[in-house]
């Protein structure tokens, strides 16, 4: 009834004001419903950032789901994002380097997990070296070695696709479809996974209790963790180098990809450093670090205690490591357990219509 | 000098504004050309006829850069004509000229364009035209573009092999903006200003690079691209 009056209301400001009067009406019907999802207390974040140039809408993520999971937009029809970032393992593939993209040579770096990456503002990729999720897409989809896509040839694909067509005038009306609204529609669908709903997020919101070593391990995760795991997201987004490796060797064809953060900051201070990956999920995201040589939570917890590599960019929070005993240890990870977002995980699964 | 030339050009306005000023029309057409040069010479691609300043043999392989951001000033009046959305790839057997189409006339007597792209430009690659990723000119693992890319081979020095020498400058400190001074250009009359790039000097003044000297002959950013950056900042484009 209000929505009614609205159109009423602005189709007499039209009559008045413009020659293009039709075309708006129909302009103004078509145009995509924009939305912002409901976000928790317990991620500790303001609002739900997003660009200006590209606000969510239910058509957009509808259409960036749907290009998230198709193997068609890569060069051997057979990779799509999803190969590597699974809905089942909080969109990580389970492997420290992955070599299922289109060339089967194995990648460099592990393929990070994918939740809460609207707050991820201070750059993405485990270097930052990408600005926002709009301009990372690109990335993976032309890699050689991960979907090695030609951004022309998609184009070419998507235009034949009476689906897509739809999809595309859904999304953004009146819009030739190009790479950018292509990138753009894939990033609405990535923001929209969101983690908030783990055992840790009700405890925190008052609706279950913790037991006694759940309690313990909050307090040992709060007394030692929490100052680059930050509570909420589980992460400061931030970039340290947590000792380990002494040095970095920096082949020439590999563009710096083993000097962390430096390779986009230049900033000796930075070599190793890697942006703190949030612990949400952690028990679904095996093996762990930048290049995923730790295969347990177990042989993290000993690197910390005992494992870390001096150098001069060492974070200096970790100089002393993290000496934690067994008993400790074992609380700790039970208390990781309680972030694990069974609900985040059943709501992203790739038959599951439903979308927030 | 310049007095001369004032009283030059203020002569040439007292003869257009008596003579010419109601036939002259308020649009005129006005084209951008720009042609590549190694050693003096037209550029060829894929040619072993070139030098470097460093003596070094070397052929092009490759040889891409946007310019942005396009004004033409008339210093007399004070009129410009600013360019929107103003961001053009160039590059050797690719695009050689920017269309600016009609434009409001003016006697037209500096250039001021920049070479890569300013820093909000710079900031994402989901864009279109000369700005979609699909034109190789978008990093994909560090957000932006490269802003001059030369691909080639020289002979080096010790080894006296075939090397690969590859140059992508990009990042917000090797945006450049040069302003050159134009000759010839009278209101409502069709032109074409004739730009000329020189290889040469994205390894000279104020810094020489001696590709065979160099630590990495893959340079895409770090100091010695910050080098070429300020290479290319001046003299690297003149009016022709």
């Amino acid at each position: 009834m209000k929505k009614q009056a609205l159109i009423l209301l602005l189709s007499i400001s039209w009559t008045w004001a413009c020659e293009d009067q039709g075309q708006q009406e129909i302009l103004a019907e078509n145009d995509p419903e924009l939305f912002v999802p409901s976000i928790s207390k317990s991620l500790n974040v303001g609002s739900f950032p997003q660009p200006d140039r590209n606000p969510m809408s239910k058509e957009g993520v509808l259409l960036g789901k749907k290009l998230f999971f198709d193997t068609n937009l890569s060069s051997n029809g057979k990779v799509s994002c999803a190969s590597c970032h699974q809905p089942q393992l909080a969109f990580t593939d389970a492997v420290p380097l992955a070599d299922h993209g289109v060339t089967g040579i194995e990648l460099d770096r592990h393929a990070p997990a994918l939740f809460n990456l609207a707050w991820n503002t201070t750059g993405l990729f485990w270097d930052g070296g990408a600005h926002d999720l709009e301009s990372l897409n690109f990335g993976p989809l032309t890699h050689p070695n991960e979907m090695g896509a030609d951004l022309t040839a998609i184009l070419t694909y998507l235009n034949q696709q009476k689906e897509y067509l739809d999809l595309f005038e859904n999304a953004f009306p009146a819009t030739p479809i190009q790479s950018a609204t292509m990138s753009r529609a894939i990033a609405q669908y990535t923001r929209t996974l969101i983690s908030q709903t783990s055992r840790y997020d009700l405890w925190m919101n008052g609706e279950i209790g913790f037991n006694s070593i759940e309690l313990k391990g909050y307090e040992i995760y709060q007394a030692n963790c929490s100052s680059c795991h930050e509570e909420g997201l589980f992460t400061d987004l931030s970039y340290h180098n947590n000792g380990l490796d002494e040095s970095y060797p920096d082949p020439i064809d590999k563009e710096g990809v083993f000097l962390g953060r430096f390779r986009i900051s230049h900033d000796s201070s930075d070599l190793g450093a890697y942006k703190t990956p949030s612990l949400r999920n952690i028990t679904l995201t095996t093996p762990y670090m930048h290049d995923g040589r730790f295969a347990s939570l177990e042989e993290v917890l000993n690197h910390y205690s005992s494992g870390i590599k001096q150098n001069s960019s060492l974070a200096p929070q970790l100089k002393d490591g993290i000496p934690l005993n067994k008993e400790e240890k074992e609380a700790l990870i039970t208390f990781l357990k309680t972030l694990q977002d069974d609900q985040f995980i059943q709501k992203h699964l790739q038959d599951n219509p439903d979308l927030p | 000098m310049k007095n001369i030339s004032y009283l030059f050009l203020a002569v040439l306005f007292a003869f257009t504004s008596c003579d010419k000023e109601d036939e002259t029309p308020a649009q005129m057409n006005v084209k951008i050309t720009f042609d590549n040069t190694l050693n003096g010479n037209p550029l060829e691609l894929n040619q072993e006829i070139f030098t470097l300043p460093s003596g070094e043999s070397f052929m092009v392989k490759k040889f891409k850069y946007y310019i942005s951001n396009v004004i033409l000033t008339d210093s007399e009046t004070n009129t410009q004509y600013i360019e929107t959305d103003s961001y053009h790839l160039m590059g050797q057997d690719f695009n050689s000229s920017i269309e600016l189409g009609m434009i409001p006339s003016a006697n037209y007597d500096q250039i001021t364009f920049s070479i890569g792209v300013d820093e909000v430009a710079n900031s994402r690659t989901d864009q279109t035209g000369d700005l979609d990723p699909n034109n190789d000119m978008a990093w994909n693992w560090n957000s932006g573009y490269k802003f001059v890319v030369l691909e080639g081979e020289f002979i080096h020095e010790s080894t006296q092999e075939r090397t690969g020498l590859v140059f992508h400058i990009g990042n917000n400190q090797n945006y450049a903006t040069v302003t050159l001074p134009l000759s010839g250009l009278a209101a409502g009359k069709p032109a074409s200003i004739s730009l000329e790039t020189a290889i040469d000097e994205l390894f000279s003044n104020p810094n020489t690079l001696v590709p065979s000297n160099l630590a990495s002959t893959t340079v895409m950013g770090g100091p010695v691209a910050d080098q070429i950056g300020q290479n290319y900042a001046d003299g690297f484009i003149k009016a022709n």
